[in-house]
């Protein structure tokens, strides 16, 4: 069991010290939760100071299922402010700092849960992912990040970000160990309408029983040059790897892989610009103290001081393309895009089990270094379509970048279809068993 | 390409209707930065609209779940004083707002 010790990383919110004695297929293990999933234990903030001192009045689903099991929850992960970021600098509790190098981000949003789990403060994280949230952090970080097929764990409890994309999934320093989890926190919930009604399959049965002839796609889109040479290149050993383990690369193509992002930023801020509508700070959240003569400028001032600059920014453009004389141009139009992402990947997977590529185009990037919002969007740009599709997708580590000076961890994107997460777990854990990069640490390399 | 694609321009005026809508108060320096960053990110929206969606249906959601309703069975629910915890301003067993009505109306 590993137990939380000093946090230099900013990476808890809060911990907690009680440990579990209840029996389960999780007894003994230790495991951090994001803190925008809600826990009757302790506070859930989001990252915001809208939900400063939020005690949550139930616990999301995820959290009861990992409880009944007999893990030990050692506390709240920091996380960017609503998920929304993918460098946890935009954090109201300040940023979250990589253990491989402390003067670079972690990635984000879920950075605290990834940072967790790379610094053995735990031996398990819950993170969610609505474009990349657990995979690029992951990536970042040197473990193992799976967001599983949208619609296998339970969203109650997941304070909503953009309800259509987002889903919780585990960082884990072992495939094994994220299938465990997931066997645990996956499966119908009647709380989450959009919950898959069929039986979850078994991921962990067959997981280490190799996958004969294997079929990898490799889309061109995804070895660009904008890639860091030292990212292509892990990827292109991971590729070598998976051949001598009896793989067959076929070519795919995901030629919208390009205008991923541009649909995620209007579709994610559009959702989110209508489901944190309900932070008005009459209920619960921030509430000015600045004196206001009517309720339209309470509900303005309490939500202008509660967010940050990001979230004000997501929710103008989310309101903007939803506004009328603009919904059909952007909004609509962009769902319409979101078929062709389905319909492109749908072909792709005709012809292969699994597609890879980088989980991000470079390895983790410094603190302060990305201050316009379009160049830290476009860290996604391999992992949003995932979440638009709905299909499944982990980070697993595949080699290091030294091309900064320092020692960085590079991670392998590796995305199955439809409810197919036995089959990418098992692609995955091939690559694990075959390889010896999950089992380094940043102390090692300190 | 489709032949009213165009370039998305922002105005002051214009964001801050957005932020309006948004119930957001925003000084008017925040307008303005948030004019120049929302502009660099349409910039980047507006490639969509080099595809073809003409005919292709919108998509909203990733499952193919239809409407999915549970049986209309009382079940658990937060007691007032749970439901009160959270609150910023408390009167009694209510939520505090500032005066709604004006004495005219």
């Amino acid at each position: 069991m590993t137990i939380v010790t000093a946090d230099r990383y900013n990476a808890f919110h809060e911990v907690w010290d009680e440990i579990s004695h209840a029996e389960g297929t999780l007894a003994g293990m230790t495991i951090a939760i994001k803190d925008n999933i809600v826990t009757k234990t302790g506070t859930t903030t989001c990252g915001s100071r809208m939900l400063e001192g939020y005690k949550s009045p139930f616990d999301a689903t995820v959290v009861s299922r990992l409880q009944n099991a007999g893990a030990t929850l050692v506390g709240k992960t920091n996380c960017d402010e609503f998920a929304m970021g993918s460098s946890t600098e935009h954090c109201a509790w300040g940023p979250v700092r990589n253990p491989w190098d402390e003067t670079r981000v972690p990635g984000g949003s879920s950075g605290g849960s990834a940072v967790a789990v790379a610094a053995r403060l735990c031996d398990c994280a819950l993170g969610s992912d609505t474009g990349g949230s657990i995979r690029q952090p992951a990536a970042f970080c040197g473990v193992v990040g799976y967001k599983p097929t949208y619609g296998t764990v339970s969203r109650y409890g997941l304070v909503a970000f953009a309800s259509s994309l987002d889903q919780i999934g585990t960082f884990s320093t072992t495939v094994e160990d994220a299938a465990r989890v997931t066997q645990v926190i996956g499966g119908y919930d009647e709380l989450d309408s959009t919950s898959n009604p069929e039986p979850l399959p078994n991921v962990t049965s067959e997981l280490r029983t190799p996958i004969n002839n294997l079929r990898i796609g490799v889309p061109s889109q995804y070895l660009g040059e904008n890639n860091e040479p030292a990212v292509t290149e892990a990827v292109l050993q991971a590729i070598e790897t998976y051949k001598e383990l009896g793989a067959t690369i076929v070519d795919v193509e995901l030629p919208l892989t390009d205008v991923g992002i541009s649909t995620y930023y209007v579709l994610a801020p559009a959702e989110a610009s209508s489901n944190l509508a309900r932070y008005d700070g009459i209920r619960y959240g921030h509430r000015t103290s600045e004196p206001c003569t009517d309720l339209f400028e309470l509900y303005a001032k309490n939500r202008a001081e509660g967010f940050g600059e990001e979230v004000k920014r997501r929710i103008m453009l989310g309101t903007y393309v939803l506004s009328s004389g603009y919904y059909d141009a952007y909004y609509n139009n962009a769902l319409r895009v979101r078929r062709l992402i389905c319909q492109e990947y749908q072909q792709a997977f005709h012809k292969c089990d699994v597609i890879l590529g980088p989980t991000a185009p470079t390895a983790a990037f410094k603190i302060g270094e990305k201050t316009d919002p379009v160049s830290m969007y476009l860290n996604d740009v391999y992992t949003a379509n995932t979440n638009i599709a709905g299909i499944c997708g982990i980070s697993i580590p595949c080699g290091f970048s030294e091309e900064h000076g320092v020692k960085l961890p590079v991670g392998l994107h590796l995305q199955s279809a439809w409810h197919d997460d036995a089959t990418l777990l098992r692609a995955a854990q091939m690559f694990e068993t075959a390889t010896p990069f999950h089992l380094e640490t940043p102390e090692q390399s300190s | 390409m489709n032949e009213n694609a165009s370039e998305t321009t922002l105005t002051d005026e214009a964001v801050a209707h957005v932020a309006h809508l948004s119930r957001l108060a925003l000084t008017p320096e925040d307008v303005t930065k948030a004019k120049d960053d929302l502009t660099a990110i349409f910039t980047h929206i507006d490639r969509l609209r080099s595809i073809a969606t003409q005919d292709v249906e919108p998509l909203d959601h990733p499952t193919e779940l239809k409407n999915h309703i549970r049986s209309d069975d009382v079940g658990n629910s937060l007691s007032q004083e749970q439901v009160l915890a959270n609150a910023p301003a408390v009167k009694d067993v209510y939520f505090d707002v500032p005066k709604v009505l004006s004495e005219s109306s």
